[in-house]
């Protein structure tokens, strides 16, 4: 069953089309990756499931229902931990839940109970009484998500919840994300960490200009790359490199380096990898390692859209 | 319920705020101690006049206004005005001048010329005022003389000093001494400081990021409106009401009997200040919002008398335009004649007044907020 469905979604600001005609389901129980750079209209379409902002044309349905004509009963079924924390600094850990959870009816004896399983289940339990203004920056955006999920929503949207943070609050974020999905919670999830989505996500979108260029699982997307490879060369000491002049190689897509890592994407049919090589060692380079592997999400990302998620 | 919710947040998280709770409790009490203090003198209303020497040059051939004042200077010397003649080679105007005497009176056929110095402006107000009163009368007996001489009698039977020297006051039973002046001047100033927090009240939520978890809530923007303008005047008024106690039970300052109304008073303009900040923080953005408004709460402050008292004649033109602009001079006006001059009639005007003003700009608000799509 699906429990979000978007059909022909557009959304303008004056002359400037941030989500253009997009269409895209997400089924009930999943954790559906939403991908797309800065400006894509990733978040302006969360923005309008989250009914912060108001579709100019399109249809969102929540559990089969119109999501504007049925704005209360979509907003009781849906959690939302925003990108930005969104959590009062004066007030305790404990206040903070209680507050949002209040909003959603919750009184009394179970929204205590909610709070504290809420504040459990992000491992904040010992920290209710405490104020957010003296936790870390993990801590925090654990606090976001408890907020998000005390009133037990069918529905989460998590928008970047690991940016900034530690690994092992990262860690933390994400095992509660399968924890939470495994109690029945469907949830959407953006990152700019390729990795993560790969890691969690049941099915993904890509978005781009507005609009849904890809989707499907993580093997239905790389599948769909046959004519790119990826070669992962390492080198035995850090050294800059001139990416341009691996660029200007014929086939050669984009070059990137990390540390003493590159990744080179080229065309798959284009017999490039001496050509590549000869260029390092004449700049100087000493080559440790060299492999060429099989297309990953960051792949098809750059295929598709022609640039790297995290560049932005 | 969600409202209460709101409201009751707004007031936790604000009182919680301990730069924000020292701004708004401990400031006012200080410059209220310190400046009732300082100014104390300023607030005296008494003023000791004794001594009034008036030279006075009598011509023989006056007549009957020679005679009239003759006994004029009987009854006025009852009330401590000493009328000393002008003796050969002395030099009235000189003497007067060198304070020597108070005034100088020359009486003769024609009539009565006074000359009197501004080193002394009471007791000269005091010896014209009398002197008026006195050819006033005189004038009026002459004139009924000429119609029907029988009937002066009548007049001057009852022409003792007291119909010519009549104590009144202008200040009433009760005037505020320095220190009920400023707990009353604090406690209004500190009424429209509630501007302050009525700026934050939206944009709070957006720099919080957590304008988008309450409008992602099942709550109408009406309510998240409604409750944090409860929460805010509240919060806001709480501080007001805690600086009236103290000032009534620490300073012992006065209040007067309509403790209830005037209360009421000092909530309609927090509620006025608040609405004045929640529209401003919807027309102007970010740190020029805080700005404009520490500049209007601190020039109401100083044109509505929170520093020092101004008097109605304060400037002409543009200042008293500007003066009576202020809200804190408004509620301060009404205050003051309610306390001290048990005059409900308008205190109850300016609580309407506020009330309009802050329906407009409350209404204000709300279209904006309405016509947007988040908060």
């Amino acid at each position: 069953m699906n429990i979000l469905e978007i059909t022909g979604l557009t959304k303008k600001f004056g002359n400037f089309i941030a989500v253009d005609n997009m269409s895209l389901t997400v089924r009930e129980g999943e954790i559906f990756g939403f991908l797309g750079a800065n400006g894509a209209g990733k978040s302006t379409t969360i923005n309008m499931i989250s009914s912060l902002l108001r579709p100019t044309s399109g249809e969102i349905r929540l559990l089969d229902r119109d999501l504007v004509k049925n704005s209360r009963f979509a907003k009781m079924n849906l959690g939302i931990v925003p990108q930005d924390l969104a959590i009062y600094e004066m007030m305790t850990a404990y206040e903070n839940v209680e507050f949002f959870a209040g909003l959603y009816g919750l009184r009394g004896v179970e929204l205590k109970d909610r709070v504290l399983e809420a504040l459990e289940f992000v491992g904040l339990a010992d920290k209710a009484k405490s104020k957010p203004q003296n936790f870390s920056g993990g801590m925090k955006r654990r606090l976001n998500i408890a907020c998000a999920i005390a009133h037990k929503p069918k529905l989460i949207i998590m928008d970047e919840p690991t940016v900034g943070i530690d690994p092992q609050s990262r860690n933390y974020i994400l095992a509660s994300v399968r924890k939470l999905n495994a109690s029945g919670c469907t949830i959407i999830y953006t990152s700019h960490y390729m990795e993560e989505v790969e890691e969690i996500c049941s099915r993904i979108a890509i978005v781009d200009h507005g609009k849904i260029i890809a989707e499907g699982t993580k093997e239905q997307l790389t599948a769909t790359i046959t004519d790119v490879k990826d070669i992962h060369i390492e080198l035995k000491t850090q050294e800059s490199i001139l990416l341009e002049s691996l660029t200007n190689i014929p086939g050669v897509r984009s070059a990137q380096q990390e540390e003493n890592r590159l990744h080179v994407y080229s065309d798959a049919t284009v017999d490039n990898l001496n050509r590549i090589l000869k260029q390092l060692m004449d700049s100087g380079a000493e080559i440790r390692a060299v492999e060429e592997q099989e297309p990953n999400l960051e792949t098809v990302f750059l295929t598709l859209t022609g640039r790297n998620l995290r560049d932005n | 319920m969600n409202i209460l919710s709101i409201a009751l947040k707004e007031i936790k998280r604000d009182f919680r705020d301990r730069r924000t709770l020292l701004f708004m409790l401990a400031f006012p009490i200080v410059l209220m101690l310190i400046l009732g203090l300082t100014l104390s003198s300023a607030f005296n209303s008494g003023a000791t006049v004794s001594g009034i020497k008036v030279l006075v040059q009598e011509v023989s051939n006056a007549g009957p206004l020679q005679q009239g004042f003759d006994a004029f200077q009987k009854e006025v010397k009852k009330n401590g005005i000493t009328f000393v003649p002008l003796q050969a080679g002395m030099d009235a105007k000189a003497e007067v001048k060198n304070n020597h005497y108070t005034a100088f009176a020359s009486v003769d056929k024609d009539g009565i010329s006074l000359y009197s110095s501004n080193r002394n402006p009471i007791e000269s107000n005091i010896v014209q005022g009398m002197l008026t009163a006195f050819t006033d009368k005189y004038n009026a007996v002459a004139a009924v003389a000429q119609h029907d001489p029988a009937k002066v009698q009548q007049i001057t039977a009852d022409a003792s000093g007291a119909s010519i020297v009549q104590e009144t006051s202008i200040v009433a039973n009760r005037s505020p001494g320095s220190i009920d002046y400023y707990a009353l001047a604090m406690s209004v100033m500190i009424g429209f400081w509630a501007a302050l927090p009525g700026a934050k009240l939206i944009s709070g939520e957006i720099k919080e990021g957590t304008a988008v978890r309450l409008m992602a809530a099942p709550v109408s923007k009406a309510e998240i409106f409604i409750g944090k303008i409860v929460g805010s005047v509240v919060q806001s008024m709480l501080c007001v009401v805690v600086v009236v106690l103290f000032s009534k039970y620490v300073f012992k300052a006065y209040w007067g009997d309509h403790m209830g109304l005037t209360l009421g008073l000092l909530l309609t303009e927090v509620v006025l200040a608040t609405g004045l900040g929640l529209t401003l923080s919807y027309i102007f953005k970010g740190g020029a919002t805080m700005g404009l408004i520490n500049l209007i709460i601190q020039l109401a402050s100083f044109l509505g008398g929170a520093y020092f008292p101004i008097g109605d004649d304060a400037g002409k033109g543009i200042m008293s335009t500007l003066v009576s602009l202020s809200p804190i001079r408004w509620v301060n006006h009404a205050a003051t004649s309610l306390i001290y001059g048990n005059q409900s009639t308008l205190a109850i005007q300016v609580i309407g007044v506020n009330l309009a003003a802050a329906a407009v700009l409350i209404g204000v608000s709300a279209l904006i907020m309405r016509r947007r799509e988040g908060l």
